[in-house]
């Protein structure tokens, strides 16, 4: 499902030079660590789609692990999903299997020190920028974490997983549902075609990556062959080339296309787009700007939440 | 392609507004497109304004709550859109013709019913007008090309395309910057240098810059 | 080590030829209170040895330290942290009291065997609440 890299939010006002965001997949996920230490959300973090995963930390830190359920140990005790840690210096955090979702985050209290890169830490792949080198991280590799701010808290406390505070409740379980909207060339497929694109349960093939999730299915073919003129196009779009098999732009998709585009997974959702497991099924739910405004409200809810809960709870402790 | 008179506008999502321009794809409606541009940009809510081919997208700050506002100044801007005459550098590529990195160029000429030779003197005849960056960092798309030599994009996109490679989508053509995806069809690379994030403005060219193919080599 | 019975005899004697009216002693395993019935300032019923709370190193429990409401396993997870019979660290994780959208967790203050978890998962609890009862042992690794 890709590489291990160091990402913060990602790179959004350089699309004019054809610079797309990069960025956590789950977006959600790296701001919730980020909020557990009292960084700054947009601190860089590690994303790590695959196990096993082994880092030593060399010097006392705290650090959380969000995102994908992973069976993680530092020093001979298990972690927790979706919990802030301290490390000692030479411990060893093992990550050993991740059984469901796609890809877990790794934040550390100040943030990972990698400079900043048209605006940005995140890994620029294409361009070979950014991140740690501006290329995935390999065994050897030694990470500089910035120092802890004065807002950080320590000590082992866990959240609650976005999965559950953001669960759907009219959505059946087991399936990843997306919301999207649907775009500039929705009306060119007729009406069997978009019926096919609602009601199909598409697999993520393994050629999905942080590129473009490629999905297999019944083939959705317009009225007649389009082929548009390049056009600005974002993560989420879906296009849908020739051969009728849709692929979901993601972070790191090019920031222009000419494919014909059904329609755009909202920003809300992306992140459960990033957790769905190559093999997986995904479905389509058709949504209204309002109702996609609403669910990033959602989102927000909850991040602003944990973090007002993480303050009192820092000062709580720090009564004792 | 947009057949009516009124521009199309579609939402990509709540992330960003498209806006595509009716009209041929020629350098007078670009320079509209590019003055529409320099319009939008300064709105409030509008994080960057991006011109593709004689389209337009703009992506939110923060998304609008009603974009019925949007769209409709849109439109009212478009109608008052001058042709923008942006002052370009003309720059001379040399260009390595077919061999490994274009190796699309026999599948072009056979699709034309034309000879090697002929696609790359027909390629490199024109003056290009840079119309915009995008794609990848420093990608860049070029107005100008002979339609005789046009090739509609491939079925499913390769994975991996060369970095420097000189290609052809439907009726445009093109320069990579890096290595990566592509749906176009390579016909030639060039070693010049695109992009470079250390640079104060990180791409080497942009829009309204001029490009003329030098015939380096032709590899058949 | 247990205090035997011929000390608290004669610290119950004690009691009654000074006139104090209790006596309390603690060490870290266990404690002993020795109380004077004082009906009559009289030679005559001898103290009685009245252990109000006594300890020993046999558990040592493990508490909440903040209010919410407890849980027994992580919310993705149907295992509970420790099960009774299992052996556990010093600092392992018993359970979890929820605090709005924070999970405090509860560490067990020894190594040991765990005995019971004694809170009801949903339940709420507040600072001090007993939540699991451990059997120590000698720590298993070195530090």
């Amino acid at each position: 499902m890709g590489p291990t890299s160091v990402q913060d939010l990602g790179r959004f006002d350089q699309y004019r030079f054809g610079v797309g965001t990069s960025g956590a997949m789950d977006d959600v996920a790296l701001r919730a660590g980020n909020i557990l230490l009292g960084n700054d959300e947009n601190a860089a973090g590690i994303e790590i789609p695959m196990t096993p995963f082994k880092l030593r930390f060399g010097r006392d830190m705290t650090f959380a692990l969000t995102g994908a359920e992973v069976e993680a140990e530092i020093g001979g005790r298990a972690i927790p999903p979706w919990w802030r840690s301290n490390a000692r210096v030479d411990e060893v955090l093992s990550l050993k299997t991740m059984p469901r979702s796609a890809r877990c985050y790794l934040t550390v209290s100040g943030g990972i020190d990698v400079p900043v890169v048209l605006g940005s830490r995140s890994t620029q792949f294409r361009g070979e920028f950014g991140g740690f080198h501006g290329r995935p991280l390999q065994p050897g590799d030694i990470l500089r974490c910035a120092s802890p701010t004065a807002s950080a808290s320590s000590g082992e406390l866990g959240v609650e997983p976005a999965d559950l505070v953001l669960a759907r409740p009219d959505v059946p379980a087991g399936n990843t549902t997306v919301r999207v909207i649907i775009a500039g060339e929705y009306d060119a497929f007729d009406g069997a075609a978009q019926d096919l694109f609602w009601r199909s349960g598409w697999k993520i093939t393994p050629q999905s990556n942080r590129y473009g999730y490629r999905l297999q299915g019944p083939a959705v073919k317009p009225i007649s062959p389009i082929e548009k003129r390049s056009h600005g196009i974002v993560p989420g779009v879906i296009q849908i080339p020739p051969n009728g098999q849709p692929i979901i732009q993601m972070r790191d998709a090019q920031t222009s296309g000419g494919y014909p585009k059904i329609a755009t997974v909202i920003k809300a959702d992306m992140w459960r787009v990033a957790q769905a497991r190559l093999g997986s099924t995904l479905r389509f739910e058709q949504t209204a700007y309002a109702d996609a405004l609403a669910a990033e409200d959602e989102v927000s809810v909850y991040l602003d939440r944990l973090r007002a809960d993480v303050r009192l709870f820092a000062e709580l402790q720090g009564c004792r | 392609m947009t057949t009516s008179d009124r521009p199309r506008i579609s939402l990509l999502g709540t992330t960003a507004l498209l806006f595509e321009a009716p009209g041929t794809f020629d350098l007078p409606h670009q320079q509209r497109i590019w003055t529409l541009a320099t319009t939008a940009a300064k709105w409030s809510g509008i994080r960057e304004a991006i011109p593709l081919i004689t389209n337009l997208m703009l992506t939110f700050e923060t998304p609008p709550r009603d974009p019925n506002f949007l769209i409709s100044a849109l439109n009212d801007a478009w109608d008052e859109a001058q042709e923008l005459p942006i002052g370009g550098r003309e720059i001379r590529l040399p260009v390595t013709y077919g061999g490994e990195i274009g190796s699309s160029l026999q599948a072009v000429a056979d699709h034309c019913g034309m000879s090697i030779d002929d696609v790359v003197s027909i390629h490199a005849a024109p003056l290009y007008t840079v119309f915009a960056l995008g794609s990848h960092p420093g990608y860049c798309y070029l107005g100008g090309m002979d339609p005789r030599i046009s090739m509609p994009r491939r079925q499913t996109p390769l994975q991996r395309s060369a970095g420097g490679s000189v290609s052809i989508g439907g009726s445009q053509t093109g320069v990579s910057a890096s290595p990566g995806p592509s749906g176009w069809h390579a016909i030639g690379h060039t070693t010049w240098t695109f992009f470079d994030p250390s640079w104060t403005t990180p791409a080497a060219l942009a829009p309204g810059d001029i490009i003329r193919f030098e015939i380096e080599r032709v590899i058949r | 080590m247990p205090i035997d019975m011929a000390y608290i005899e004669r610290l119950a004697k004690l009691l009654e030829t000074s006139g104090v009216t209790s006596i309390e002693i603690e060490d870290k395993e266990q404690s002993l209170k020795l109380v004077m019935e004082t009906s009559e300032p009289s030679v005559t019923p001898p103290a009685r040895v009245n252990a109000i709370s006594c300890s020993d190193k046999s558990h040592v429990i493990a508490k909440a330290d903040v209010a919410g409401h407890f849980r027994a396993t992580h919310p993705w997870r149907t295992k509970p942290f420790a099960e009774p019979g299992q052996r556990i660290e010093a600092g392992a994780i018993v359970g979890l009291v929820k605090v709005g959208l924070l999970y405090a967790p509860v560490l067990s203050p020894a190594a040991g065997i765990l005995d019971a978890i004694t809170a009801e998962t949903g339940a709420m609890v507040g600072y001090g609440t007993p939540i699991a009862s451990i059997r120590p042992v000698a720590e298993s690794r070195q530090i």
